[in-house]
């Protein structure tokens, strides 16, 4: 069975305010999971890369945690 | 020839203006602000939006936020350094040319230390995850709760007694 969280839960749309969401794909250090631990297809990692970038940009989440 | 450029450059213009785009515009005011003031604070850039020809499609209330890492913002010779702020967003749908006016506005705005306008989607975008199902678990008997062993109080044991029952183990 496949990991992928976003088609498991339906989710169309990756927003930069779901926190909660995207700190699923970010691992201890704050850093972007790749593709092969997400699970996710090419468009959703995109997507997600994008959320998580903006979330970064506006304080939500972090750039690097020690 | 310059004129055609000149035509050209308004045709352009014109068309730019005819094509609605929606937008997203999520912004950090500055924790000092009064709440009564916050309402203020929007309306401004709300009409700014308004007045660019952009209508309305959703709005998230600012609330106040912790931030990820502080964000250090000049003013004047010294720098300030945010820790949380007023988080709030608006989704609207307006022209291409009303992005850049509402950006600049909000560059030169002091109470938003923070922003960011990107095009998006009309739909809601915000995830509903499903809550975490628990794990279904095969039902067993119910347990009965087995009564407490009564504890035995004896008198106390004498000397004697102890050794001939002591002697009687061992000689077993």
């Amino acid at each position: 069975m496949s990991n992928n969280i976003l088609t498991q839960n339906d989710i169309q749309h990756v927003d930069y305010k779901d926190i909660d969401l995207l700190k699923q794909f970010v691992n201890p250090h704050g850093r972007i999971v790749g593709r092969t631990k997400s699970g996710l297809t090419a468009k959703q990692q995109r997507a997600v890369e994008a959320a998580i970038k903006r979330a970064r940009f506006m304080g939500l989440l972090p750039f690097i945690q020690k | 020839m310059v004129d055609d450029v000149a035509v050209e450059i308004s045709e352009t213009g014109a068309a730019e203006n005819a094509v609605l785009r929606i937008y997203e515009v999520g912004y950090h005011i500055i924790p000092d602000t009064k709440e009564e003031e916050l309402e203020k604070v929007v309306g401004a850039m709300r009409s700014e939006i308004e007045k660019a020809g952009g209508n309305f499609i959703a709005e998230g209330a600012p609330s106040m936020t912790k931030l990820s890492y502080p964000i250090s913002l000049r003013e004047g010779e010294k720098s300030v350094e945010y820790d949380r702020g007023y988080f709030g967003w608006i989704k609207f749908e307006a022209p291409v040319a009303a992005a850049r006016t509402i950006e600049s506005f909000l560059k030169q705005n002091r109470s938003f230390f923070r922003f960011i306008v990107f095009q998006t989607v009309r739909e809601d975008t915000r995830a509903k995850m499903k809550a975490p199902q628990l794990r279904e678990v095969k039902r067993t008997d119910v347990i009965k709760q087995v009564p407490r062993r009564i504890e035995e109080t004896s008198a106390p044991v004498s000397e004697e007694d102890l050794e001939k029952a002591l002697q009687d183990i061992t000689t077993e």
